[in-house]
């Protein structure tokens, strides 16, 4: 049996990814997002806060995955 | 740097401008949405308020005063979410959530940033010293860019989601640790 803070753990760090599934004509929620409570969506926020300078850091341009997500629905 | 150095160039469809925009404006406009993160998808809203922007940039008139073209970049994100906050109030949230964010979100200022050369050296160092797996882990996802998903980006390792999400999570914690014992000012959650 794993321990729920395991749980909600993984659930975070799916939700701080700058995937998003692609929807017409909507917002692109993460699917896990649904099943975080208030402390830990505002965890999520605040991982992806901090990945996203990660990534930037780590990007030969410097752009995070989030600007490479929107880079790509631009030229797609 | 003003950002709206890039502007004549954005207007002129230039996708690589716009990058460089994205890299300075997504840090600001992300902050400026942090009073909505429990109630939406903040990153969904990010995505979205820079795509608009992308879309409205070629008829967009500077004001004049520096990065204007960031501070209407907080203001669609803002308005973005406010609408998504009306969308979705089916949902059960507490009471005067959306009266405190919009409060946060109207008192913010939008700043600039860029990305700090020594920081990205430390990252680099610490990022090649990951084990085998958390480096694979943490390098899909940059190569993922945003557009795989992590069940997808597991199966391209081989690697279960469970296991890809705990291998993605040593790296974070060892990448924190490399770089705290380098001196470097930690986001906390980075090492959480």
């Amino acid at each position: 049996m794993t321990d729920p803070k395991d749980d909600d753990e993984l659930l975070v760090e799916q939700v701080a990814t700058a995937w998003r599934p692609p929807v017409r004509d909507a917002l692109r929620y993460h699917p896990a997002w649904h099943d975080l409570d208030a402390e830990g969506r505002a965890r999520a926020f605040d991982r992806a806060k901090a990945l996203r300078e990660v990534e930037a850091a780590l990007d030969p341009e410097g752009l995070s995955t989030t600007v490479r997500a929107v880079l790509a629905r631009i030229s797609g | 740097m003003d950002t709206d150095a890039l502007l004549p160039a954005i207007q002129l469809r230039d996708a690589s401008a716009f990058g460089q925009w994205m890299a300075r404006a997504e840090p600001p406009i992300r902050e400026s949405l942090r009073s909505f993160a429990t109630l939406i998808d903040v990153e969904a809203i990010v995505q979205e308020t820079l795509l608009r922007v992308w879309q409205v940039a070629p008829r967009f008139e500077p004001d004049g005063a520096p990065n204007a073209l960031l501070r209407l970049g907080v203001r669609i994100g803002r308005n973005l979410a406010v609408s998504e906050v009306r969308r979705t109030r089916a949902r059960p949230t507490d009471t005067d959530d959306l009266d405190r964010a919009l409060a946060a979100a109207e008192a913010f200022d939008a700043r600039e940033s860029a990305p700090d050369p020594m920081l990205r050296e430390r990252i680099a160092e610490c990022h090649d010293k990951l084990p085998d797996k958390p480096r694979e882990a943490l390098t899909a996802r940059l190569r993922g860019a945003g557009a795989t998903s992590d069940a997808d980006l597991a199966s391209s390792l081989s690697m279960r989601l469970n296991t890809f999400l705990q291998n993605f999570t040593r790296a974070r914690r060892l990448l924190a640790e490399c770089l705290r014992k380098q001196g470097v000012a930690i986001d906390p959650e980075l090492e959480a």
